[in-house]
């Protein structure tokens, strides 16, 4: 821990108590997926328990894009925290494949059935996840899979916010402290059009040919079929906005396969498709 | 059609444009001569603003503005 970084008394005594609750279960296998939460939940299950006793596992699925397991390996490596990769086939599973509002439940479902089982062959006394105190108030179907499976959260459980897992994550040195969160790639597909793997390759190409063109900070592609929408936060929204540089904008995107292009005016939103599918506030 | 209320309501502004409904989602399509600019942007700050208020009051959640192929612009 960098001493040199002013942390709020709130947050180190929430890590204080997480890292109680480590101690109490002995053992954990941490689903990963090399985000913020989860790559400080388990750094610090490393850090108190010792590698032996982590197993981190990241799911691979055509949903989880190849640059965040890239980010995720590398976590991995830097910080000693044992890794297993295994694959998902949500996407065999029409119920999600159909996209409905509760989509998550069935890939959660799918993550935490092959998950929970592996914790127990390997004699991991706990299975937790990275949802952190803020998700809660959010519209996360994927929660009751996780209650079903007995996978723990105690980021949340501790009360952690966001903000406090980065300036945690900033003081260990870990490079995600400000990394913006990235959802898996289904999520930029409206609730009730079909997930297919060409539609989600689609995304993540022109999401990173938006990142080559420089844009950091947080970036969706909503794919609404022929139409591909563009998420910015408010000061890449003014850069981008004028005419030429709003042309390369358009332009890489369609190089990735979308005949139109658009600019939403509002800007990155969290969780923007549960507002325009009707399940959450505007 | 709320779009057509919008576009109505866009148009009395003076910004030439066409809307597109899709649900909730509202795409504006700028007009033969492209959106109105100001400070060099395909719509300034306070541009943006008004578009998603009148959006907002015709029922739409996202208004987004599509940017047209390079070759529309010159």
């Amino acid at each position: 821990m960098n001493d040199a970084i002013d942390l709020p008394a709130a947050a180190r005594d929430k890590e204080a108590r997480l890292v109680d609750w480590l101690r109490a279960r002995g053992s954990v296998l941490v689903g990963f997926s090399g985000g913020v939460d989860s790559a400080y939940l388990a750094c610090v299950a490393v850090e108190v328990l010792g590698a032996p006793r982590v197993l981190a596992v990241i799911g691979r699925s055509p949903s989880y894009p190849a640059e965040q397991w890239e980010r995720a390996l590398e976590i991995a490596r830097r910080f000693a925290v044992p890794v297993l990769e295994v694959d998902t086939h949500e996407m065999d599973d029409p119920r999600y494949a159909a996209n409905p509002t509760t989509r998550c439940y069935y890939c959660k479902g799918e993550l935490w059935s092959l998950l929970s089982p592996l914790a127990r062959e390997r004699g991991l006394a706990a299975v937790v996840d990275g949802t952190n105190a803020d998700d809660l108030a959010d519209w996360r179907p994927g929660a009751q899979a996780a209650r079903e499976h007995g996978v723990a959260s105690p980021l949340a459980d501790v009360g952690m916010t966001k903000a406090e897992i980065r300036a945690l994550s900033r003081a260990r040195g870990l490079p995600t402290w400000d990394q913006p969160s990235s959802p898996c790639l289904s999520s930029r597909i409206p609730y009730g059009t079909a997930v297919t793997p060409e539609r989600l390759r689609r995304i993540e190409r022109a999401e990173r040919a938006l990142r080559e063109l420089g844009i950091a900070g947080d970036l969706r592609v909503r794919d609404h079929g022929d139409l591909a929408r563009i998420e910015l936060s408010g000061e890449a929204l003014e850069h981008w906005l004028a005419p030429v540089r709003a042309a390369r904008l358009a332009g890489a995107v369609r190089e990735a396969g979308f005949d139109r292009v658009a600019l939403d005016l509002r800007g990155f939103r969290s969780g923007s498709l549960n507002v325009l599918g009707g399940v959450t506030a505007a | 059609m709320k779009a057509n209320a919008f576009e109505a309501a866009l148009r009395a502004e003076g910004i030439d444009c066409t809307v597109e409904e899709r649900d909730a989602l509202a795409v504006v399509v700028p007009g033969g001569d492209g959106m109105p600019r100001a400070g060099g942007a395909v719509l300034d700050a306070a541009q943006r603003a008004l578009v998603l208020r009148l959006g907002r009051e015709h029922g739409f959640t996202h208004v987004a503005v599509e940017l047209p192929p390079p070759a529309a612009r010159v």
